[in-house]
């Protein structure tokens, strides 16, 4: 739905982060999302920010992680006002400021610097090709690549069931999903309800008669195109551990929280 | 015409007692999967941010959707790979983090077993109870991974689990309106068992 063409980018001079195998990209999002949650110091969260917001510029959409950026920052405006206000009401809650929000902060725009990479630098089928390539179980594969498949389909489905909404006068708006809940449940989920219904039939019973099972899938299911795990990609994976790695003695030595600590009091 | 052939055939194992799953169940799962994502991407984006009703809307479709879902395929273990398809997509194209997955999975296999000890999905209530106990223990074990992350500032946990009870108010009321629409789609005959 959301993947960009790596084509456009072909054209111009390719970035170190560029051209990287979707498998790859998983397993700096695996790497990152853990070290993030086990670190604890302010000095090894910017650390990972700083290389994972490199890594977020090589995708070259500074739209897209300004928009995600500033959703982060409404986020924790929302979270900081009511914190604040509870406090307020109950004195006895703990008081927040701006510096102990400062590691959490970290820690999204962390796992939003690498995500957002791999869902947009990487194409449907490079992610399809990519699953198969890690030679997941049957019973994972096909419902992923179906869902994959069909999110196209049923945006499109969705855009005309809101179309048929504005036909009878009723628009998917905010104030309509505030004022009228129960009609925006029935317009938009019985339609939507009926046709995953009559996908499922449809899609279910062309399998069988292909004679899809676990074992047969086992054989038969060659990627068309083989993606390849370069040297490239070793690199990428070997600095992503050596920016974990460097954290993590950032927090043993500049900060006297241990890896995988509670950080309470740490803020320096 | 012989008495045997009145006689169900219990030689051949269905898929609820293999924990197999058919191409179609799987197929069934794939679509049921992308609806749900869909549907409360778009409630979520429709309703302009946080508040309370898209909220309960979001996770009222969530469950509905997993109850009819649970109920087309009775197959056990099929939360469990529910949640695990969903996980992957959302990590591969929709920028969830891996950190939800623990949590997420942690729910599936209580609700799983909660359902297997009730006496398994293929009872009349087990998907509810399934869908139920997954709800609950999800959302708790998702404020426990919130606390990991924001355990430098504890009192922002306050708003987060407002957000999170409201979701599961939602998430309940799905649990009823999911059988309603099994409910009706048994009587015209889409859901058959």
């Amino acid at each position: 739905m959301q993947a960009s063409s790596e084509t456009s980018l072909s054209s111009s001079a390719r970035l170190p982060a560029q051209g990287l195998d979707a498998r790859s990209r998983m397993a700096v999002s695996l790497l990152a999302s853990v070290a993030t949650i086990a670190l604890a110091a302010p000095e090894a969260q910017l650390m990972l920010y700083a290389m994972s917001l490199l890594y977020a510029l090589t995708m070259r959409n500074i739209r897209m992680l300004l928009i995600a950026y500033l959703a982060l920052l409404f986020m924790a405006a929302l979270a900081f006002a009511c914190a604040q206000g509870l406090h307020a009401l109950v004195p006895a809650l703990p008081a927040v400021d701006f510096t102990s929000m400062l590691v959490p902060f970290l820690r999204l725009a962390v796992m939003i610097n690498v995500v957002l990479p791999l869902a947009f630098a990487s194409r449907v089928q490079n992610l399809l090709k990519a699953l198969q390539c890690l030679r997941l179980p049957f019973c994972i594969y096909l419902p992923a690549t179906v869902m994959i498949r069909f999110i196209p389909t049923f945006t499109q489905d969705i855009r005309q069931v809101c179309d048929t909404m504005k036909l009878r006068g009723f628009r998917l708006s905010p104030q309509n999903c505030l004022l009228h809940p129960v009609l925006v449940f029935r317009f938009l989920f019985i339609p939507l309800l009926f046709r995953s219904l009559r996908s499922s039939e449809e899609l279910g019973i062309a399998a069988e008669f292909k004679g899809m099972r676990a074992d047969t899938a086992r054989r038969r299911s060659r990627p068309y195109r083989a993606t390849r795990w370069t040297r490239r990609d070793t690199l990428f994976v070997l600095a992503a551990l050596a920016v974990i790695g460097t954290a993590t003695l950032c927090q043993l030595t500049l900060s006297d929280i241990p890896p995988g600590g509670n950080g309470m009091g740490g803020m320096h | 015409m012989s008495a045997s052939l009145f006689v169900l055939p219990a030689a051949i194992p269905s898929s609820a007692q293999t924990f197999r799953w058919s191409a179609h169940d799987l197929v069934v799962l794939g679509v049921f999967s992308a609806a749900a994502k869909l549907s409360t991407l778009v409630v979520a984006l429709a309703g302009g941010g946080i508040n309370p009703v898209t909220l309960l809307l979001k996770n009222l479709i969530f469950t509905t959707m997993l109850v009819v879902m649970l109920y087309k395929v009775r197959t056990p273990g099929t939360l469990v790979l529910f949640v695990l398809v969903n996980m992957l997509i959302s990590m591969l194209l929709l920028g969830g983090s891996i950190t939800l997955l623990p949590s997420m999975l942690g729910g599936a296999l209580l609700g799983e077993a909660a359902a297997f000890a009730a006496g398994g999905l293929l009872r009349p209530w087990g998907p509810v109870l399934a869908v139920g106990v997954y709800d609950l223990s999800s959302k708790i074990f998702s404020l426990g991974m919130s606390w990991l992350a924001l355990r430098e500032s504890p009192a922002m946990l306050v708003p987060v689990a407002i957000i999170v009870a409201l979701g599961y108010v939602g998430s309940f009321m799905g649990l009823f309106s999911g059988v309603r629409a099994v409910r009706e789609l048994r009587h015209a005959g889409i859901v058959r068992n």
